[in-house]
């Protein structure tokens, strides 16, 4: 780096390797960075690496944890390939994904323009309540939401009875339980991904604006050709940490539902992967079967990164 | 190298650290042990009890959570964690555990034969394992009644006294004409819901349910279960349900405002009644369920092999489940004694509570434990009892057709099952 800098003029004489008092010291000194990043690589190999290999490990095994454990191969996975259980938990999952992930990224991108507004009072004030539903325990969101749309004494059931409707069973209808889970996740989400856009928003230069504003461009203008061009990184950004975590919700249908146990509804209305996953390896204690889920689950958020990835490199390339 | 070795040394020591840290026991002196329990059973006042008595002796007692999450917990303990000396198991968690004795003490090697007899033995039988270890010694069992309110049954012109009551339902056919004219008079729902109330009760008064006596699974083809799902759909399709699932939110609230008139409710979920809905004081009156036979529920104390102290829990045992100190329990706590010689006393049948209107609780409860016909439950047993009331619910929901309910719910435990 330093050879970028400076003219090689004004570099130090180096001795030849080889000669000097300087060699002791060099083997240690290579070293000493390993050493400083090694707790961190210690501490993932114990609690990462390690859990993740073994994972597949156990996954070929007919594991019972109290009992006989036996190599099966890939038993497992044809099990898993031919369970329509498993197949129910996939389309929940990205049913649940895409119906809470696409509101929340534009709520998120509407929400940071307003809060981004120069006029705008209290300003901190509605930046910090952005973060509240996200510091709230996704427990007690969830309970609180599970009772809001119960279907005999749910506040939003007795509206809707109020003006005359029928009541909606939520829990109970496919379409109705994603909805109820996906609104969680929007609700829980939505205030962080704002913040997220609102700091890529504050680093746009305000002058760009107000050349535009010369030009002759309106707010919408402004936002369709300065905002969102200069947010796209921020927005691929979103994309896939909101992808990492969408195909991972697990607290809200756990507990939406705790009369019919870990399956999310009587007909596993809305189980996704992770609930499917927790069920076979902890409620029914089939921790090969619960492994191979856990793979399928590795390599399923594997392909949809590289997805991400060849999708946001695309978008760029085409600039 | 030395970089290395250094390297090589810190690993093993943090390793060495973290086994130490999960098996290494705390105060393992003869006088100390460890007791795990669920929440909601109370097993604070017999631990008061017991080291009142004994005041040389600590248990320590954690109440784990649910009865689930504690056999969760019991289970990932025993694959190679720090395992208690003594642990509470309820009923349907237990025959995952029997399967695999070797995780356990067989107590019979404490002296467990010498009280055998003291037990009514199909409760006993439930953890003996087929090696004929003996797992655990059952501390209560979930007798059935059916609870029902009398004041709602008054005014839709039906009567009211239990005796009455349960001279209006022998069968469960009877029992679903009750629900209709109820709903008839009323245009409100009878009773909470078809899985619960209907199905867990007709499923365990069969003389074989889904193992063959022999453990060879018989679900699909034993009558008797097909039979007792048929009731549960005929119920459903008659209209008496109100669709609200056993422990959901709508479940607590209806058991006040007369969302149901009927529930079937074990011996444990009485008291359940009284917290949920006190403002019913009196309204509520508990008679037999169709057919009289029932449980639900009910628990074993066993000790895990691996178990510090065993001794000590042992004693714990013995002591506390003895036939005196169980029916002194259950004259405390309403907990349904496991004892031959408990039935044969008048304290049982004597136990009636203002609550439910001075209901003769312990006659009805004790004929349902009497009257009840074991039979073989292994370790599918709940998988396949949660996938055929999952269907029943389901189709309580409206989603799947009762002239496909059978189909559906075999494919649900085959797919359970793994094909």
């Amino acid at each position: 780096m330093a050879s970028l800098i400076a003219p090689p003029s004004l570099l130090p004489k180096q001795s030849p390797p080889g000669i000097g008092t300087r060699i002791r010291n060099t083997l240690p000194e290579r070293f000493a960075p390993y050493v400083y990043i090694a707790p961190f690589f210690l501490i993932f190999a114990v609690f990462g690496l390690i859990p993740l290999l073994f994972t597949f490990v156990v996954s070929l095994f007919d594991w019972n944890p109290i009992g006989q454990q036996t190599f099966i191969g890939f038993d497992n996975f044809t099990r898993l390939a031919a369970d329509p259980r498993f197949w129910n938990a996939m389309l929940n999952t990205f049913a649940i994904f895409i119906i809470s992930t696409v509101p929340q990224l534009l709520i998120a991108l509407g929400l940071a323009h307003l809060l981004n507004h120069v006029r705008l009072r209290f300003a901190t004030g509605f930046r910090m309540a952005m973060l509240v539903p996200y510091i709230t325990s996704v427990a007690a969101t969830t309970i609180v939401f599970a009772q809001l749309f119960d279907r005999d004494y749910g506040l939003f059931n007795y509206l809707i009875g109020f003006f005359g409707g029928d009541h909606i069973d939520f829990i109970n209808d496919k379409v109705g339980s994603w909805f109820l889970v996906a609104l969680m996740v929007v609700w829980r989400w939505t205030g962080y991904t704002t913040l997220l856009y609102l700091a890529a928003l504050q680093a746009i230069p305000r002058d760009v604006y107000e050349a535009a504003a010369v030009d002759g461009a309106g707010g919408w203008k402004q936002f369709v050709f300065i905002t969102i061009p200069s947010l796209r990184p921020i927005i691929i950004f979103t994309i896939v940490t909101s992808t990492i975590g969408g195909l991972q919700v697990f607290t809200e249908p756990l507990l939406v539902s705790p009369a019919t146990g870990l399956t999310c509804g009587a007909a596993r209305q809305c189980q996704t992967l992770t609930l499917f996953l927790y069920e076979q390896g902890f409620g029914q204690f089939e921790f090969g079967y619960g492994s191979a889920i856990g793979v399928a689950l590795f390599v399923i958020v594997v392909l949809v990164a590289l997805l991400n990835f060849f999708l946001s490199t695309r978008t760029r390339g085409g600039r | 190298m030395k970089f290395r070795l250094a390297a090589a040394a810190t690993v093993a020591v943090m390793v060495g650290a973290l086994v130490t840290g999960c098996s290494g026991s705390g105060a393992s002196d003869d006088k100390t042990f460890q007791f795990w329990s669920f929440t909601g059973i109370n097993q604070k006042s017999d631990v008061a009890k017991y080291t009142e008595a004994h005041p040389d002796i600590t248990v320590k007692l954690t109440e784990v959570g649910s009865t689930q999450e504690t056999a969760q917990a019991l289970t990932a303990a025993l694959a190679g964690g720090k395992v208690p000396d003594l642990v509470l198991i309820q009923g349907d968690d237990l025959p995952n555990f029997v399967a695999n004795p070797d995780n356990f003490v067989d107590l019979s090697t404490l002296g467990a034969d010498d009280i055998a007899d003291d037990y009514l033995p199909w409760v006993w039988d439930q953890a003996v394992a087929q090696n004929d270890a003996v797992i655990g010694v059952p501390t209560d069992v979930g007798g059935m009644s059916m609870a029902y309110r009398a004041d709602l049954f008054e005014a839709a012109g039906l009567p009211s006294e239990p005796d009455e009551v349960a001279a209006l339902w022998p069968t469960w056919d009877d029992f679903i004409a009750v629900g209709q004219q109820y709903v008839a008079a009323t245009g409100k729902p009878f009773l909470d819901n078809a899985g619960t109330s209907v199905f867990f009760q007709t499923v365990n008064q069969v003389s074989e349910k889904y193992y063959s006596s022999d453990g060879e699974l018989v679900y699909d083809t034993n009558p008797q279960v097909k039979e007792a799902f048929d009731i549960s759909i005929k119920a459903i399709e008659a209209g008496i349900s109100a669709n609200v699932p056993a422990f959901s939110t709508g479940w607590s609230t209806g058991k006040t405002n007369g969302a149901f008139a009927a529930m079937a409710a074990p011996s444990w979920m009485l008291k359940n009644i009284k917290t949920d809905a006190p403002d019913t004081s009196g309204q509520w009156r508990v008679t037999t369920v169709p057919g009289v036979a029932g449980n639900w529920g009910g628990s074993y104390l066993a000790i895990p092999k691996r178990a510090a102290n065993p001794e000590a829990a042992w004693a714990y045992i013995k002591e506390m489940q003895s036939p005196e100190a169980q029916l002194k329990n259950f004259t405390d706590t309403g907990a349904l004694p496991t004892t031959v010689s408990a039935y044969e006393s008048d304290a049982i049948a004597a136990y009636t509570d203002p609550f439910f209107g001075d209901s003769k609780i312990g006659v009805v409860l004790g004929k349902s434990v009497q009257e009840f016909k074991p039979f073989f439950n292994g370790p599918a047993t709940a998988t396949i009892g949660s996938a055929l009331i999952n269907t029943v619910t389901d189709v309580e929901a409206g989603n799947t057709p009762p002239d496909k309910a059978w189909d559906v719910a075999m494919k649900a435990v085959k797919d359970a099952l793994g094909g």
